[in-house]
């Protein structure tokens, strides 16, 4: 089952939905309309690699905005710092973005209940497209689980978003 | 609504759920870790048959795939549940690397079980390695009576997991 946005603000209200800025106006029938930091991250080798560490750079964007190039990733956080304890969210892009040819998150649409953080987006752009800080670019759904509840304690936690790959470290290379 | 960890746990002992080899460690708090597959095909003209598809195995040292080729590739676990729905998710940390496991197409039908065929795109060159963990499946509650899968693709994906992965089936032709 999905939250309706009643059922969201209602969740807000008391604690086990945390949307934080919380505008009441970002409400949608069934989500809630998240915006976009200024935080961008992004790797400053072309070629990446799965088992190592990626080595990446860290930059604020103006109220100019960045122009995304198809070619690259672009990592940023939410402007919001959102989670929840009792519901599982899922985020998807604003169909107004969609129309733009941007996506904001690459297959990976699930959020780990418990995880409680500003979340890092991953940004891909079909065509040339300049985004702006504060914009709003993607949704959020709740969904309601289905069994005992177990928190997220995972190695993205308490990290200050947008963090790169740390995929790195679930390797243990053959050869080592 | 979608199981937790603890619900997809009790639901492969009671054999509601097929996760077949099932590493308790690859649970998430929503689901669970599947790892990729050891043979790959790929083609930057996929509608032009099965000819244009080039397969490989995935050596140790891992291949790196490449913008603007489409790959497929398949789960190293056979998937599937007879009460639940499943989608398929990428890892966020595959994802920060601008991997893409699925185009678009993320339902895993109940009723069916197979390793599954994943549509493997890049953003920037990547290197991915066989055996990793690579992408996240869920499993939702179903409303209404359920009826067994019997799509297309079942019976080709449908492979053992102790047998060769040959069967990644391309899409395309009736």
């Amino acid at each position: 089952m999905i939250l309706t946005g009643a059922a969201i603000a209602d969740a807000v209200k008391e604690g086990s939905i945390i949307i934080d800025p919380f505008e009441i106006a970002h409400l949608g029938p069934n989500s809630y309309d998240f915006r976009l930091g200024n935080r961008c991250r992004r790797y400053v080798v072309r070629e990446l690699d799965c088992a190592k560490d990626n080595p990446s750079e860290v930059f604020e964007i103006g109220a100019d905005g960045l122009l995304l190039e198809p070619a690259r990733i672009y990592l940023f956080n939410t402007f919001e710092r959102m989670g929840s304890t009792a519901f599982v969210p899922i985020i998807r892009g604003r169909s107004s973005v969609g129309r733009l040819g941007i996506f904001i998150n690459i297959t990976a649409d699930l959020i780990d209940i418990g995880s409680i953080n500003q979340w890092t987006l991953q940004l891909h752009a079909v065509a040339p497209i300049r985004v702006y800080p504060g914009m709003l670019i993607g949704q959020v759904t709740f969904w309601v689980p289905y069994g005992e509840i177990e928190l997220y304690s995972g190695k993205y936690g308490k990290l200050v978003s947008p963090v790169a790959s740390l995929s790195y470290q679930d390797f243990v290379r053959p050869s080592e | 609504m979608i199981l937790t960890k603890r619900r997809i746990e009790e639901e492969v002992a009671a054999g509601e759920i097929t996760l077949e080899p099932f590493r308790a460690e690859q649970l998430n708090p929503n689901s669970y870790n599947y790892r990729l597959g050891h043979r790959i095909a790929a083609s930057d003209n996929p509608g032009a048959g099965h000819a244009a598809w080039h397969r490989t195995e995935i050596p140790v040292s891992g291949i790196t795939l490449q913008p603007g080729v489409v790959y497929l590739s398949v789960t190293e676990e056979v998937i599937g549940s007879r009460r639940y729905a499943m989608t398929l998710i990428g890892r966020s940390s595959l994802a920060r690397l601008g991997l893409f496991l699925t185009i678009t197409a993320d339902l895993g039908h109940v009723g069916s079980a197979c390793r599954w065929t994943l549509e493997l795109t890049v953003v920037q060159p990547l290197r991915v390695y066989p055996g990793m963990q690579i992408g996240q499946v869920a499993f939702w509650v179903c409303e209404g009576p359920v009826h067994v899968y019997q799509g297309r693709y079942h019976r080709d994906t449908c492979v053992s997991p102790s047998r060769d992965e040959s069967l990644i089936k391309p899409g395309g032709g009736a």
